[in-house]
C-alpha cells in the first residue's frame, strides 16, 4: 500500500535545492491525492470483492442483501452447477477461438496496413490514411452492416466476427506511428544488405516493435472478449454464442424475468449466485493475464503517441 | 463490455425502419384473397377439434427467444412430438432473450426474419407496419378456425379490436386469454397480524388501518417499503391503487396518458382525472403518517426486498413468484417462523373491479410467409399450435403419460420425474428445462382453467377471489394515421414523464396537494390539450368509420 514518506524529505533537507523543498501545500496535495486514489480503489475494488463473495455464498443469502466482502452461506455447488453445464464450456470454448482467430487476423492486416502507411514517400498515403480515417466518423449502419454480412455468406461462422471489425482505425494509427519512429537508416541498410520489403518487415522492423505488438494484441484480444454484439447479431444458434452473450442473457433472465411482469412462463428466476460465478468465471482470463502484459502495454502507447 | 447504448441503438434502428418503409410500402397490393398458389400441404378443411396435420412434411423458420432459464436445445420432446403431430418442423433462429427486440428490429428491416416472429407484445408490432416488412394477419383469419372461435366464445373482439391500425387491420396474433389475469397484490406478514390481534385487510381503508396499527406497535421501522420502482416509481403499487381508484389502467406501469370516460363518450387526461388525485391523497397519507417507506419510490428491488426480508417491514407488492421465490426463502433466513401471504388486491372507490386487457404477447408473421406455397398450411399449424385446446395443452403440458397425466374431473398432474415452478420438487427432470414444453414463445394464454393449471393452491385462493371480481370493458381503439402517429410520439413520453414527476412529488410531499389545479394547467404547458384532441379526433374517425361500415 502507498505510504507517505514526507517526513524523510524533511529531514534531509539538504539534499535538495531550497527552492524545491517541498511545501506544505505539496504536503497536503499528497496526503489529498494518496486518499482520493485510496477511494479510487476501494470504489474499484469492492464490486470486484462482492461479486467473488457472491460466487461463494448461498441464493437467500444474497436475495436478503447479506453479502459484502466475504461470503455467507459458504458452497461450490453453483460453481459445479455452472462448470458442468456443456453449454457454459461450448460458449466459452467459442469465446477462445473467436477471440483468437479475430486477433490473429486483426495483428495480421493492421500491421500491414500500418507499415504501408509509415512510409513517407509512398504515393497516394494521403488516400489510404483517409480511407481509413473516414470509417471513424462515417459508418455503414446496423442494418446495411446487417446485409452485407448475410449477403457475404459470413452468418454463422468466425468470419462474421472477425472480419468486419479486423482494423480498428485507432490501433492502426497508433502502429503507424511507431513504425514511423524507427530509423530509416536501419531499412536501408538491410535493404543494401539485400532484403526485400517483407523481409524487412519480417526481420529488421517487427523484432524492434514488441512493445507496440504486444500492446496491440492486448487492445483486440481484450476487446474480442468481451464483445458480444456481432456474434448476437450474426449467429443464429445458441452453441455459436460466445461466453458474453451467454453471460448476458443470463442476467437478462434474473432481472427482466422477475421486474417487468413477464408471463408466467418467464418468470424462471436465475440464482443470484449463478450469475456471480459465471461472471467470475468469464473475466478471470483476461484479469490474469492483464497484470504480464501491462508494462507493454504502458510503454507501447506512449511510444507510439511521443514519437508520433 | 462494449457499450453500445440503448436509446443510440434504438435511434439507429427506428432510422433505419423508416428508411425501409420508403423503399417498400409501395410494394403494391397483394390480393389476399387468392390463396390458390399457397395450398401446398395443407389441410382441404381444417375446423375446430380438429387435429392439424400437414399433407407432407414441412418445415417452417421461426425466431426463438432463448431464456437463459431453459436455454433452447435441439432434443425437446417439443421438436419431436410437434413434428410427429403436424408433420411440421420448426427451424428456430435463437437469440438470446436479453437483446431479443434489437435483433428482431434489425432483422426485419433487413428483410431477413424467419415466418414466425413470436414474444411480441401488442404495441410493438407498429414500427414494422409502416415497412411492409410483417403481414396484415387479420386479412387472414378466416385460415383460423380456433382463433375465430376463441374470440367469440370468450367475447373478445373489443380486446382484439385494441390492436387495429389506421388501415383499419391488424398485424400480431395475440395470445388469448379468458378473463383478465392479475398477478401483483401486496404480500404481508400474517404473523406480525395475528400478534397484534389484525384481520387480512380487504379494503384500501383497511390497509391503512392494519399500517397505522403496525406502526403503533413498531415506531421504528416503517410497516411498508416497496419496490418495482426502476425506472417507472411505484411501478406495480400505483398500478394497483390507481386501479383501485378507478383511474383507468392505474399509475406506475399501467399509466397511460388518456383514459375513455364512458360518460362523455371521449378520452380524458389519467394525470388530471380526480380518481387520479385520489390516489396521490391516499399514497401521500401513508408517505406522511409514515407508514410507508418513502425510499419505496426510488430504491432497487434489492434494497426493498432486503428491507422486508430481514423483517424491518411488513408489507411489500408481490407477485406469485416472487412471494415462492424470494420473500418465503429469504425471510426464513432471519425470521423464521414468520409467515407470508398474497392478499386480494384491497378494494378501493372503485368498487370490485379489476381492468386489464385479456391479450398476452404473440406471434408477428413476416410478410414473405405470404408469397411461400406453404402459407395456408402454416396459418392452420399456427391456428393449431396456439389457439386450439389440444395445442395450448400440448404447448404447455406436453405429452399425456409422459410429462403428464390427468385425472377424472380434466385436472393436470406432472409426471413423477418432472417438475415444473417446484409443482414437483423431488423430481430429477423439469418440463421447460428438459422437455421444452411451458416455454414463453409458445405457451401462453388460453382458458383461465388452463392458466390455472399450474398455479399453488394458494395462488388459485388468490385467482378464485379475482376471477370473481367484475372486469371492466377495455378503451374503444382509436387508431392513429401515420402523422398523428409521429406527432404522438412526440408529446407522449415528456407528458408521462412530467406527470409521473410531479405525482412523485405530490406523494412524497415536495409539492402540496393544494397545487393540484396548478398542475393540471402545467399539463396543459405540455401539450395535454392537444394530446387529447389528437386521440379523440382519432377515436371519432375510427367510430365514424365503423358506423358506416356497419349501415353499409
Amino acid at each position: 500500500m502507498v505510504t507517505l514518506d514526507t517526513t524523510t524529505v524533511e529531514d534531509r533537507p539538504s539534499t535538495r535545492p531550497a527552492g524545491i523543498r517541498t511545501t506544505r501545500g505539496h504536503r497536503v496535495f499528497q496526503t489529498v491525492n494518496t486518499v482520493i486514489l485510496l477511494g479510487v480503489i476501494v470504489v474499484t475494488l469492492y464490486p470486484i470483492v462482492n461479486i467473488v463473495a457472491r460466487s461463494f455464498s448461498s441464493d437467500a443469502y444474497i436475495r436478503s442483501g447479506k453479502v459484502n466482502l466475504w461470503p455467507r452461506g459458504f458452497n461450490l455447488t453453483t460453481y459445479k452447477a455452472v462448470m458442468t453445464n456443456s453449454m457454459f464450456w461450448t460458449d466459452y470454448r467459442n469465446t477462445v477461438v473467436y477471440t483468437v482467430v479475430a486477433t490473429v487476423v486483426a495483428m495480421f492486416l493492421t500491421t500491414c496496413y500500418a507499415y504501408v502507411l509509415s512510409k513517407k514517400d509512398l504515393r497516394g498515403r494521403g488516400v489510404l490514411v483517409g480511407v481509413a480515417v473516414f470509417t471513424m466518423f462515417f459508418s455503414g449502419g446496423l442494418i446495411p452492416n446487417y446485409v452485407l454480412v448475410t449477403t457475404l455468406g459470413l452468418k454463422n461462422s468466425v468470419w462474421a466476427i472477425a472480419l468486419p471489425n479486423a482494423i480498428s482505425v485507432f490501433n492502426l494509427l497508433v502502429m503507424k506511428a511507431f513504425f514511423e519512429g524507427l530509423p530509416a537508416e536501419l531499412e536501408e541498410a538491410a535493404a543494401i544488405d539485400g532484403l526485400n520489403t517483407y523481409g524487412i518487415l519480417w526481420r529488421v522492423v517487427l523484432p524492434l516493435s514488441k512493445a507496440v505488438l504486444a500492446t496491440m494484441v492486448l487492445f483486440y484480444a481484450v476487446s474480442f472478449w468481451n464483445s458480444w454484439f456481432a456474434a448476437f447479431l450474426y449467429m443464429d444458434h445458441s452453441d455459436l454464442m460466445p461466453v458474453t452473450v451467454y453471460l448476458r442473457n443470463l442476467i437478462a433472465g434474473a432481472t427482466n424475468g422477475t421486474s417487468v411482469g413477464f408471463t408466467e412462463a418467464d418468470a424462471t428466476a436465475v440464482g443470484a449466485n449463478i450469475q456471480a460465478v459465471t461472471i467470475v468465471l468469464t473475466t478471470l482470463p483476461i484479469l490474469v493475464v492483464y497484470p504480464f502484459v501491462q508494462r507493454y502495454f504502458v510503454s507501447g502507447v506512449t511510444l507510439g503517441a511521443v514519437k508520433g | 463490455m462494449t457499450n453500445i447504448s440503448r436509446r443510440s441503438l434504438l435511434v439507429t434502428l427506428g432510422a433505419a425502419t423508416l428508411g425501409l418503409a420508403g423503399c417498400t410500402s409501395s410494394g403494391g397490393s397483394d390480393k389476399s384473397t387468392d390463396l390458390s398458389k399457397n395450398r401446398t400441404d395443407a389441410m382441404d378443411t381444417f375446423a375446430v377439434g380438429q387435429q392439424f396435420k400437414a399433407t407432407a412434411p414441412v418445415t417452417f423458420s421461426t425466431l426463438l427467444n432463448d431464456n437463459p432459464g431453459y436455454p433452447e436445445k435441439g432434443n425437446w420432446l417439443f421438436w419431436t412430438e410437434l413434428a410427429k403431430r403436424t408433420n411440421v418442423t420448426l427451424k428456430p433462429t435463437v437469440v438470446p432473450l436479453s437483446d431479443y427486440e434489437n435483433k428482431r428490429s434489425v432483422i426485419l428491416g433487413a428483410g431477413d426474419a424467419p415466418f414466425l416472429i413470436p414474444k411480441t407484445y401488442p404495441g410493438q408490432e407498429a414500427p414494422f407496419v409502416a415497412s411492409g416488412a410483417i403481414l396484415p394477419v387479420s386479412d387472414y383469419v378466416d385460415l383460423m378456425p380456433n382463433y375465430k372461435a376463441k374470440i367469440a366464445k370468450w367475447n373478445l373482439q373489443g380486446d382484439v379490436d385494441t390492436l387495429l391500425q389506421d388501415d383499419g387491420k391488424y398485424y400480431v396474433l395475440p395470445g388469448l386469454h379468458e378473463d383478465v389475469w392479475i398477478d401483483y397484490s401486496f404480500a404481508i406478514r400474517t404473523d406480525v397480524l395475528d400478534a397484534l390481534g389484525l384481520q387480512i385487510p380487504k379494503t384500501l381503508d383497511d390497509l391503512h388501518s392494519v399500517l397505522k396499527a403496525m406502526k403503533a406497535a413498531h415506531p421504528d421501522s416503517y410497516p411498508m417499503t416497496d419496490r418495482w420502482s426502476q425506472p417507472t416509481p411505484g411501478g406495480a403499487l400505483l398500478q394497483t391503487l390507481g386501479q383501485a381508484f378507478g383511474a383507468g389502467y392505474g399509475g406506475g406501469w399501467g399509466y397511460q396518458n388518456a383514459t375513455y370516460d364512458a360518460g362523455s363518450d371521449a378520452f380524458v387526461l389519467t394525470g388530471a382525472m380526480d380518481q387520479y388525485k385520489a390516489m396521490i391523497d391516499y399514497a401521500h397519507t401513508l408517505v406522511a403518517e409514515k407508514l410507508l417507506d418513502p425510499e419505496s419510490f426510488t430504491q432497487t428491488d434489492d434494497q426493498a426486498e432486503a428491507k422486508f426480508t430481514s423483517g424491518k417491514s411488513f408489507v411489500i407488492s408481490t407477485n406469485a413468484q416472487e412471494l415462492v421465490n424470494t420473500y418465503r426463502p429469504g425471510l426464513a433466513k432471519s425470521v423464521p417462523n414468520a409467515k407470508i401471504v398474497k392478499i386480494a388486491v384491497p378494494v378501493g372507490p372503485a368498487g370490485d373491479v379489476k381492468v386489464g386487457l385479456r391479450l398476452e404477447n404473440g406471434l408477428m408473421i413476416s410478410k414473405k410467409a405470404r408469397d411461400s406455397k406453404d402459407f395456408v398450411a402454416m396459418m392452420q399449424f399456427v391456428d393449431w399450435l396456439f389457439y386450439s385446446d389440444e395445442g395450448q395443452i400440448f404447448a404447455k403440458w406436453g405429452v399425456e403419460g409422459v410429462t403428464y397425466t390427468r385425472d377424472a374431473s380434466g385436472g393436470f398432474q406432472l409426471a413423477k420425474d418432472v417438475d415444473y415452478v417446484g409443482l414437483n420438487p423431488t423430481a430429477t427432470k423439469k418440463l421447460n428445462v428438459d422437455f421444452g414444453f411451458s416455454n414463453g414463445n409458445f405457451a401462453y394464454g388460453g382458458s383461465t382453467q388452463l392458466l390455472e393449471s399450474t398455479f399453488s393452491a394458494e395462488e388459485k385462493e388468490f385467482q378464485k377471489v379475482m376471477t370473481a371480481r367484475k372486469t371492466l370493458a377495455v378503451p374503444p381503439p382509436h387508431p392513429l394515421n401515420a402523422d398523428e402517429q409521429e406527432q404522438f410520439a412526440l408529446w407522449e413520453a415528456p407528458l408521462k414523464d412530467y406527470v409521473q414527476q410531479q405525482t412523485l412529488k405530490f406523494i412524497l410531499g415536495d409539492r402540496p396537494l393544494s397545487q393540484w389545479d396548478a398542475f393540471k394547467s402545467e399539463l396543459k404547458g405540455k401539450n395535454g390539450d392537444q394530446y387529447l384532441k389528437l386521440v379523440n379526433t382519432a377515436y371519432d374517425r375510427y367510430r365514424s368509420k365503423k358506423n358506416g361500415s356497419d349501415k353499409s
